[in-house]
């Protein structure tokens, strides 16, 4: 079964025209001037149940109108959509009783009362029954260490310890299908993977579906099986990760800083033979572009036989940077591989 | 029985978020009092220069200011809805309650109640009292009754009203302005409607039926006021205009736009 | 910083006020509607009596358009802005910059008041004119007076307003004082009754606060009820009150900057 079917999904916006200067506003007093602008265009996809997906773009690439449409907070312009089995906005009601929501940019939570009364108040919103509250909370309570948390007011916590209650939050009525809009962002290395480890059990133990935005290379890789791309309203590509990495992904940046000064011939010599692109900075500084199919280590091995090295750092690519490349070549079909070769 | 149960819930976090500040509950007490207060020393130095207005004394103005007063602080407590727009559709909060099960509207009004409104109709149930007494008028049981609908038809019409017009938030971008012009038409609903014009009239009896909120109503309790009829209208009109401004809000929540993006 | 500086300060306003246009087409019509309202209670008050507090019918209802269409210049949020920008931190900025903050704020406010003159109070009147029996004087003179004093009104106003928005720094939550100042100033400026119509001991009162000058004061002598004698005092009433309550700013701020200095913001 599918948890989410969208059909030809279109949103389009008016929006005002503001003219400028003074002369400018002063016609807008009398008339105004409206623009539309199509979101979303024309898009289909379909999400098996128990699936974990990606759903990434840059900003303004029609992520969140998507999001919003399938939470039934938006209504489409046209297109079909079903969301496990409901048309959102049709029956918004109903359905939002059958998924949970993390807007990682927006709290969902009471601000000045203690983390517990906002769920207590929830569990009346979404009529969950006192025993299923108490067994489903300890459980989450549990899984994320929470316990010190719960009467502390959420003004009071750390944005990593907030998002762990936005967690709580979303899934107190076990949801099926959960929404997360940017649920790592802001957050340290540690809970990052906290949050990842903890959706991944939830994926694995109550099967549900999990649909996520993000800018997070490793967000993705730690979760997704599969990524739907966006770009300008329009899907740009839908598949494995890998895949997406292997054909776009410049690769690994290995940045070094030299405790002597190097000169760019001697690094050539040093990575001769490696299929990797060579960026001198200084000298003192350089980087190397490693693709995904060779080994960092190898790289990091040969550099460090010839000079001394004072700090490096390996950069993943980031969605944003594939999004650039293929958005730069026009076509998600057509890779090319300038970048390394 | 599930909203009564949510609006316990809510109340509850209210007065647990009061409890945490504390301080202020006293001052909007006394400010949105001295609002009121302002209404009546009009009420009173008018009645320094002349003895009646348009055929009422100043007693039963003051019962009528005190009827006024009654449905507005119920509506005042339960709806505080001012600033939806900025909160709810700038700031794209509206995201949030969508998201949720409960009717939408409900959960916005609880989110924003404000119970220290309610004292005016406390003071105001006390003007109409002291105003009545002062005039003779006996309530028994049946009239009470009576008072009880009148007062729940009049809270359904400052709803509609409100309702309908913030809802104009969803087809319009732009801040238009309305609601502080209707407030404003409002605070007429509780003179005579017989001083102003034939316009006036219509507007405040059948277009935004503030005199359903105030003189109308009040009228049935006084005597020989020529309105006894019109008053016993006060809950169909409040039900008509609940009705209105429920659908108008219901079809513009469909057209919300969500925030940024 | 120079002066153009600050002139540009009020031509920004002005541009500002423009974008929230809308809220000033249904302002036009709130004061319409509230002058007609008071004009109708009124004609209902004075039912067959020539004149109530020494004011004739005629002129009661010439004092009710003036009265509200010079608040509709005058008025202003100030109170709030200051007050939020205490609140959120910002007003600290304000300490480092290189031009007087109080001017600044006074300066919006008048760019929001010639915004409110042009399209607001102007527009206004003629409506209020064309429904109304209003009797404007033909004495240029009393225009010329009248203007001055309109801007008296809005200084005295906005310093009023300043000080409501400055106490900020001290109460933690001074949303109450505001809206409490709103009603006073409506109240005591004459706007919704003329002060002589208050019993005796109410306007002895009045006359020792400043809120008089900002609507009874410009609205008697627009309507003609002050000999030519006395206006040079009414004028000079105004002047006073401004510079009495330069005072009361000035300690504030003072205090402000003390109290920020210690604390840190």
């Amino acid at each position: 079964m599918n948890a989410i079917e969208v059909d030809k999904l279109r949103k389009t916006f008016k929006v005002q025209r503001n003219r400028e200067g003074l002369k400018g506003a002063m016609l807008d007093l009398f008339k105004r001037e409206y623009n539309e602008v199509m979101a979303v265009k024309d898009i289909s996809f379909t999400i098996p149940q128990g699936e974990i997906c990606g759903y990434i773009g840059e900003n303004g690439a029609g992520k969140s109108t998507t999001i919003k449409m399938l939470t039934g907070i938006l209504v489409p312009t046209s297109g079909h959509l079903k969301v496990g089995g409901y048309v959102p906005y049709a029956e918004r009601e109903k359905f939002v009783q059958h998924i949970g929501v993390v807007f990682g940019q927006r709290s969902q939570l009471w601000w000045d009362i203690g983390v517990i009364e906002s769920f207590r108040l929830l569990r009346k919103v979404y009529r969950v029954g006192e025993q299923d509250f108490k067994s489903r909370l300890d459980e989450l309570v549990e899984r994320l260490q929470l316990q010190d948390l719960l009467n502390r007011p959420v003004r009071k916590l750390s944005l990593g310890q907030r998002m762990r209650c936005e967690l709580v939050a979303s899934l107190l009525h076990q949801p099926s299908i959960l929404f997360l809009d940017e649920p790592t962002i802001g957050l340290d290395i540690v809970v990052k993977s906290e949050i990842r480890e903890f959706l991944l059990q939830l994926n694995k133990e109550h099967g549900t579906t999990i649909l996520l935005t993000t800018h997070d290379l490793q967000d993705i890789e730690a979760l997704c099986s599969r990524v739907v791309m966006l770009d300008d309203g329009n899907i740009i590509y839908d598949g494995s990760l890998d895949h997406l990495k292997m054909t776009w992904g410049k690769g690994r940046e290995v940045k070094f800083q030299f405790a002597e000064q190097v000169s760019k011939e001697k690094l050539s010599i040093l990575t001769a033979g490696l299929p990797v692109v060579l960026e001198v900075q200084s000298e003192y500084e350089a980087s190397v572009i490693v693709p995904q199919d060779a080994n960092v280590s190898d790289v990091i091995a040969r550099v460090a036989s010839g000079v001394s090295i004072s700090d490096l750092s390996i950069e993943e690519t980031n969605t944003d940077d594939i999004v650039r490349e293929i958005y730069r070549t026009g076509n998600a079909d057509q890779p090319s591989k300038q970048g390394v070769s | 029985m599930y909203y009564l149960g949510l609006v316990s819930e809510y109340l509850k976090n209210y007065a647990k978020t009061r409890l945490t500040y504390r301080a202020d509950f006293w001052i909007e007490v006394i400010s949105d009092l001295m609002f009121q207060v302002t209404n009546l020393i009009f009420i009173f130095v008018v009645f320094m220069h002349t003895p009646t207005l348009a055929g009422w004394t100043r007693d039963e103005m003051v019962f009528v200011y005190g009827y006024f007063m009654i449905p507005y602080g119920i509506f005042s407590c339960f709806f505080n809805m001012w600033g939806f727009s900025e909160r709810y559709i700038v700031k794209g909060e509206m995201d949030r309650i969508l998201t949720r099960p409960a009717h939408n509207l409900f959960q916005i009004l609880l989110e924003n109640v404000d119970p220290p409104s309610i004292i005016g109709s406390f003071v105001g149930a006390i003007l109409m009292i002291t105003a009545g007494s002062q005039m003779g008028i006996d309530f028994g049981i049946l009239d009470m009754l009576l008072l009880l609908i009148m007062i729940l038809g009049s809270v359904l019409i400052y709803f509609g009203i409100y309702t309908g017009l913030t809802s104009i938030s969803f087809y319009s971008d732009a801040p238009t302005g309305i609601l502080p012009l209707v407030w404003n038409i409002q605070n007429y609903g509780r003179y005579p409607l017989t001083i102003y014009n034939r316009f006036i009239q219509v507007l405040l009896t059948w277009i935004l039926p503030f005199a359903f909120v105030g003189i109308v109503p009040a009228s049935r309790f006084l005597e020989d006021k020529g309105m006894e009829q019109m008053a016993l209208l006060t809950p169909a009109v409040g039900i008509i205009a609940f009705t209105i401004g429920l659908t108008m809000w219901n079809v513009g929540v469909k057209r919300y736009r969500g925030a940024g993006s | 910083m120079r002066n153009s500086a600050y002139l540009d300060l009020i031509r920004m306003r002005f541009l500002m006020m423009l974008a929230y246009r809308v809220n000033y087409y249904s302002g036009i019509l709130i004061y319409t509607l509230n002058i007609g309202v008071y004009y109708f209670t009124w004609q209902a008050i004075y039912g067959s009596q020539q004149t109530l507090a020494g004011f004739t019918v005629e002129q009661m209802t010439t004092y009710i358009a003036v009265s509200w269409m010079a608040r509709a210049f005058y008025f202003n949020n100030l109170d709030q802005e200051i007050s939020r920008e205490i609140r959120d931190g910002s007003v600290a900025i304000q300490f480092i910059r290189p031009y007087n903050y109080i001017l600044v704020k006074m300066m919006q406010g008048f760019g929001e008041g010639i915004f409110r003159l042009l399209l607001f109070m102007g527009p206004g009147m003629i409506l209020a004119c064309i429904l109304f029996p209003v009797q404007l004087p033909t004495d240029p003179k009393l225009w010329l007076i009248f203007a001055w004093m309109l801007f008296m009104s809005f200084l005295i106003n906005s310093q009023i307003n300043i000080i409501t928005g400055l106490t900020a720094f001290f109460i933690e939550n001074n949303q109450g004082m505001m809206r409490l100042k709103r009603v006073i100033v409506d109240l005591f400026s004459g706007v919704i009754v003329p002060i002589s119509f208050f019993p005796g001991w109410l306007i002895t009162l009045n006359e020792w606060l400043p809120f008089q000058a900002i609507t009874y004061l410009p609205s008697s002598v627009f309507t003609g009820r002050i000999p030519d004698g006395d206006l040079l005092g009414v004028l000079a009433i105004q002047l006073i009150w401004f510079a009495v309550l330069i005072v009361p700013i000035m300690l504030l701020w003072r205090a402000a900057r003390q109290r920020l200095f210690v604390q840190g913001g």
